[in-house]
């Protein structure tokens, strides 16, 4: 029948509309027309802000520019990095000192900027190495890493390198709980009676930048994840989150999720710093290493710290509070105004925020739900201000702006949710592409955000970018927040893999970045301060080559005299002082890697000769139009050679022919 | 009418002037504590610039740098210690500004007009100085440069912009410079004032005739001879012959061409001097001179229109060139005797 037809034709049509209709918003309906114009920064222009990112299992600290998404360096900082000498050359090497040995690699997650009265200042990032548990401070002046401490007790460093409003402290915690002090070797299962965990709180010289371990926290088994310090009214805490309160030690993925609540753990302190002064601090015996590097003499030391002042909560009591927190939370942040202090189970359908106050009256009214270990837990509803209901699935991470709103990252939905601290409500949501960790808001974790952007740093990319193979780079998406809505700008490929980063406005860095060394301030133990002074020096079988590099030659460039069984050590000063002339030194076919030299700087290459002949070296940077001729041979006599030690540049040209 | 009295009043400066000339002693004293010039330098890869200031007893700014950049087109090194004028500008400016203020004080008219020209004189020494220190630096290059352009020289501007290979120069008055041209300005400006006030009052002794014949004298001297674009004399055993890069020892062979924009290419041979006209660096019709060296005469050069040539196979030049050049008949008649050569014209030889 003719009406039964169309029917079907209509209702298959409708189908088929239903079907395109319902399928979800596509990248392209997501991002609106002036989102180019937005992130362009155009030739000869500048980004507006810094972003410091870390590198996750590569190790290093990767900078952006915002809002281009480019990035503009990579900071070497637990992974040796064969392009710059890091790790290789002699000055460079003990940075990577740890009591375990050189370590060549490192997990860095967490990158935090200095603070002073709870506002970015610019001078310093910290960022934390997760295996061989440490924490470096970077110095952005140089871009450089000019710190290394290793956190004793500790196994694995993830909850750090959190800071204080006015980085008086900088903290780790340990990830994982394992047996301390004399008795180490148990049974694995005897997690509950034996394992153990630790916080650190590390003090930071306000004018040199110093770390040092002011004390640390003997705490009970359970995994560290993240921390945040209390700000304004609730500075003098530090709030970690905790998980595997199940104090599992098999198949976490099951037994350490089965409590509805973990905790979020309230370190006071302002009463630790009492304790320490009333001597309750006890001295114990424990080695780790504290290496600096210095920028006059271009040189890193090593040393061998060999104790640590620890603090037992049984002997200091309203130090430690736990309050607990569904379920297996991840974040634990804290807004600009210091009042709120927002957890995030990673396993939750909802977002607790806590409020400081309620949980002081909490404490003062001894409202608690027993214990853990003999740290009191204060009740839930006490110190709950309210939850923020069906946010979205697994929330991680959440960072604020200056307007009151906070914005917490969806793992298991991928979207970023942004809602309103005060009436708790959600107020927009977007989709991240895909699977976001952490987000980052510049300023967002200090008492003055600059907001402005959003960047999700996400786990899987699939699709985002042109194919690469099975391994792909990790992807970011730039939101501006400077509306009541959320708006996508930017998709941008990161290194590594970025667990979490920070940000702030270029103007507090680039005015005070170095453009080179003043070779007048350089302290180096071999700096040659001129071509005139270079030499060539035997001690035994060392031979020390005091060398120079300038546009477009190396003096000496001729070395003669070296002999098989010797240890070489090319001391090279780059004797330009002006902008961005770096020289390069490789020797061929030696095992080490190059050096890169900036101007002013001296380094150090050692070699050990494995062959007869002459051997050439040569610049690797692109230098000058005669980059190419800068170069030079040194020649390697058998072991038992009397072929005396000599050095030159420029002599013995043969005589030109004579005129007819 | 009223003969104004002779003595003192004629003789005084007006109230004015006695102003304008310590006003030009402050000029002068800010050019011995700011730099006086700067040459300010602009290439794509250096987008923050590098500039050079002179000062009266020393070169500041990017000297390094520039000394630096330079050693590759074979300029020489700058070094302050070797410019006797910053041992001696310092006493000069001082010399004047006290000048000056015993002027103001001693209050006579022909002190302020010798003033006056003395300082032209010296403004017009200084820049004279200036230029000539200029072509140095830019023509005597090293002959072991690693970057050699032929003909090519780096002669930074007097004043105003230039370009010089990548980089632009520019060549201006800095702070102190300035202060010594407001004086001098100042200075004339009394000076024209006194002289109408003079034709006023029909009083002859504006000024010192012989004095200014004096100062013009020396002017129009070194005007000439710093600024002569004749031929420049070779310095055997530094020079450098533009086409083949030999140095120039022969006193007999070489020669000259001077292109019309002031250019000067050296040779050790005229057999250089003919293959060079003809390449691209120069070009022969942007010649505006040739000499070429005589014979006889133990380095002097002489004019292509008023020489003579003779071409002998006993003649050897140093790259194997057979011609040589006479300043008469005479000379030549006697070198055909002695050699067994022939005469040759310029057109002959150029070809």
């Amino acid at each position: 029948m003719k009406s039964s037809r169309i029917i079907t034709a209509s209702v298959l049509l409708a189908g088929i509309a239903m079907g395109y209709s319902c399928k979800p918003a596509t990248t392209e309906t997501v991002v609106q027309g002036d989102a180019a114009s937005k992130v362009y920064v155009a030739p000869g222009q500048y980004d507006e802000f810094y972003n410091f990112l870390s590198g996750g299992f590569n190790g290093q600290v990767s900078v952006v520019g915002l809002p281009s998404g480019r990035t503009i360096k990579i900071i070497p900082v637990f992974s040796v990095n064969p392009e710059s000498g890091w790790g290789y050359s002699e000055e460079t090497k003990p940075m990577l000192n740890t009591s375990f040995g050189f370590v060549p690699w490192d997990d860095s997650h967490h990158p935090e900027l200095s603070q002073t009265n709870g506002e970015v200042d610019g001078k310093y990032l910290f960022i934390n190495a997760n295996n061989t548990p440490r924490i470096a401070r970077i110095n952005l002046k140089t871009f450089r890493t000019e710190e290394i401490i290793e956190i004793p007790n500790s196994a694995g460093n993830h909850s750090s390198p959190f800071l204080t409003e006015n980085t008086e402290y900088v903290v780790a915690g340990t990830r994982f709980s394992v047996p301390m002090g004399d008795n180490r070797d148990v049974a694995i299962d005897t997690y509950k009676e034996n394992f153990r965990g630790t916080v650190s709180f590390l003090s930071c010289n306000p004018t040199s930048g110093r770390l040092n371990i002011a004390f640390q926290i003997k705490t009970p088994g359970v995994n560290f994840d993240l921390a945040h310090a209390g700000k304004g009214p609730s500075h003098g805490w530090m709030f970690f989150s905790c998980y595997n309160t199940e104090q599992a030690n098999t198949l976490l993925e099951v037994n350490a999720s089965q409590r509805d609540k973990d905790f979020i753990m309230a370190v006071n302190w302002k009463k630790a710093e009492e304790y320490l002064a009333a001597g309750k601090g006890v001295k114990e015996p424990a080695k780790y290493a504290h290496n600096v590097y210095n920028d006059t003499t271009h040189t890193a030391t090593s040393t061998m710290e060999s104790e640590v002042t620890t603090l037992d909560p049984k002997d200091c009591p309203d130090m430690l509070y736990f309050i607990p927190c569904p379920k297996s939370p991840h974040g634990c942040d804290v807004d600009p105004t210091g009042e709120y202090i927002v957890g995030s189970g990673k396993l939750a359908a909802l977002i607790p925020v806590f409020s400081y106050t309620k949980i002081m009256k909490a404490i003062t009214d001894k409202a608690f739900d027993g214990d853990f270990d003999g740290i009191p837990i204060i009740k839930y509803d006490a110190a709950l201000y309210g939850e923020v209901q069906k946010p979205g699935l697994g929330p991680l991470h959440t960072e604020f702006d200056a307007n009151g709103n906070a914005y917490t990252s969806m793992f298991v939905s991928s979207e970023v949710v942004k809602w309103n601290i005060k009436d708790l409500k959600v107020l927009d949501r977007v989709p991240t592409y895909y699977s976001i960790g952490h987000l980052c808001v510049p300023g967002g974790d200090s008492k003055k955000p600059f907001g402005k952007y959003l960047i999700a740093y996400n786990k899987i990319t699939k699709d985002r970018y042109l194919p690469t193979g099975p391994e792909l780079c990790q992807s970011a998406q730039l939101y501006d927040i400077s509306g009541d809505k959320m708006q996508l700008l930017l998709d941008f490929p990161t290194i590594g893999e970025p667990h979490y980063a920070q940000a702030c406005p270029a103007d507090l860095i680039r005015d005070n970045s170095v453009k080179f060394f003043k070779i007048g301030e350089n302290k180096h133990k071999y700096f040659t301060n001129g071509e005139k002074e270079t030499k060539v020096v035997r001690e035994g079988n060392q031979v020390h080559v005091y060398m120079t590099c300038i546009r477009s030659h190396f003096t000496p460039d001729n070395i003669e005299g070296i002999r098989m069984g010797d240890e070489v050590y090319f001391h090279i000063t780059n004797l330009e002082q002006d902008w961005d002339v770096p020289h390069g030194f490789a020797i061929k076919h030696d095992d080490n890697a190059e050096l890169l030299i900036m101007p002013g700087e001296t380094q150090t290459l050692k070699w050990i000769p494995d062959y007869v002949g002459v051997v050439p070296f040569y610049c690797t940077d692109f230098c000058s139009a005669l980059h190419q001729e800068m170069q030079g041979y040194a020649r390697v006599s058998p072991a038992n050679s009397t072929v005396p030690l000599s050095w030159h540049t420029g002599v013995t040209q043969p005589a030109a022919p004579a005129a007819k | 009418m009223m003969r104004p009295a002779a003595g003192a009043k004629v003789n005084a400066m007006s109230g004015l002037n006695r102003l304008i000339a310590f006003l030009s002693v402050i000029g002068i004293i800010a050019a011995i504590y700011y730099p006086i010039w700067r040459i300010e330098l602009a290439a794509p890869q250096y987008p923050e610039g590098l500039y050079l200031t002179i000062w009266a007893d020393k070169l500041a700014g990017d000297v390094n740098i520039i000394n630096g950049l330079n050693h590759y087109i074979g300029m020489a090194t700058l070094h302050a210690d070797e410019f006797v004028e910053f041992t001696v500008l310092p006493y000069i400016l001082w010399g004047y500004a006290i000048f000056g203020v015993v002027t103001a004080l001693l209050n006579r008219k022909k002190l302020f007009y010798t003033y006056f020209w003395s300082f032209l004189l010296f403004a017009v020494v200084a820049m004279i100085d200036f230029w000539r220190w200029e072509y140095n630096y830019g023509h005597n290059l090293d002959p072991l440069a690693p970057i050699q352009v032929p003909g090519m020289a780096y002669q930074p501007p007097l004043i105003g912009y230039k370009q010089l290979l990548n980089f632009g120069a520019y060549s201006i008055p800095d702070k102190g410079g300035w202060s010594l041209f407001a004086s001098g300005i100042l200075l004339m400006l009394g000076v024209v004032y006194e002289w109408l006030k003079a034709r006023k009052t029909k009083i002859k002794t504006m000024v010192n005739p012989a004095g200014l014949g004096k100062a013009a004298a020396c002017v129009m001297l070194l005007v000439t001879v710093g600024c002569k674009t004749g031929p420049t004399q070779i310095r055997f055993g530094k020079d450098v012959c533009d086409h083949c890069k030999m140095v120039i020892m022969d006193k007999k062979y070489g020669g000259e061409i001077i292109t019309k924009k002031g250019k000067c290419f050296r040779f050790d041979d005229a057999k250089c001097l003919v293959e060079f006209s003809k390449t691209a660096a120069v070009g022969s019709n942007n010649i505006e001179a040739i000499y070429l060296l005589d014979y006889y005469g133990n380095g002097n050069l002489l004019c292509s229109d008023s020489l003579f040539l003779m071409t002998s196979t006993d003649l050897h030049g140093p790259m194997g060139g057979s011609v040589a050049a006479f300043k008469d008949k005479a000379a030549l008649d006697k070198a055909i005797g002695e050699l067994k050569g022939t005469s040759m014209s310029m057109d002959e030889l150029m070809k």
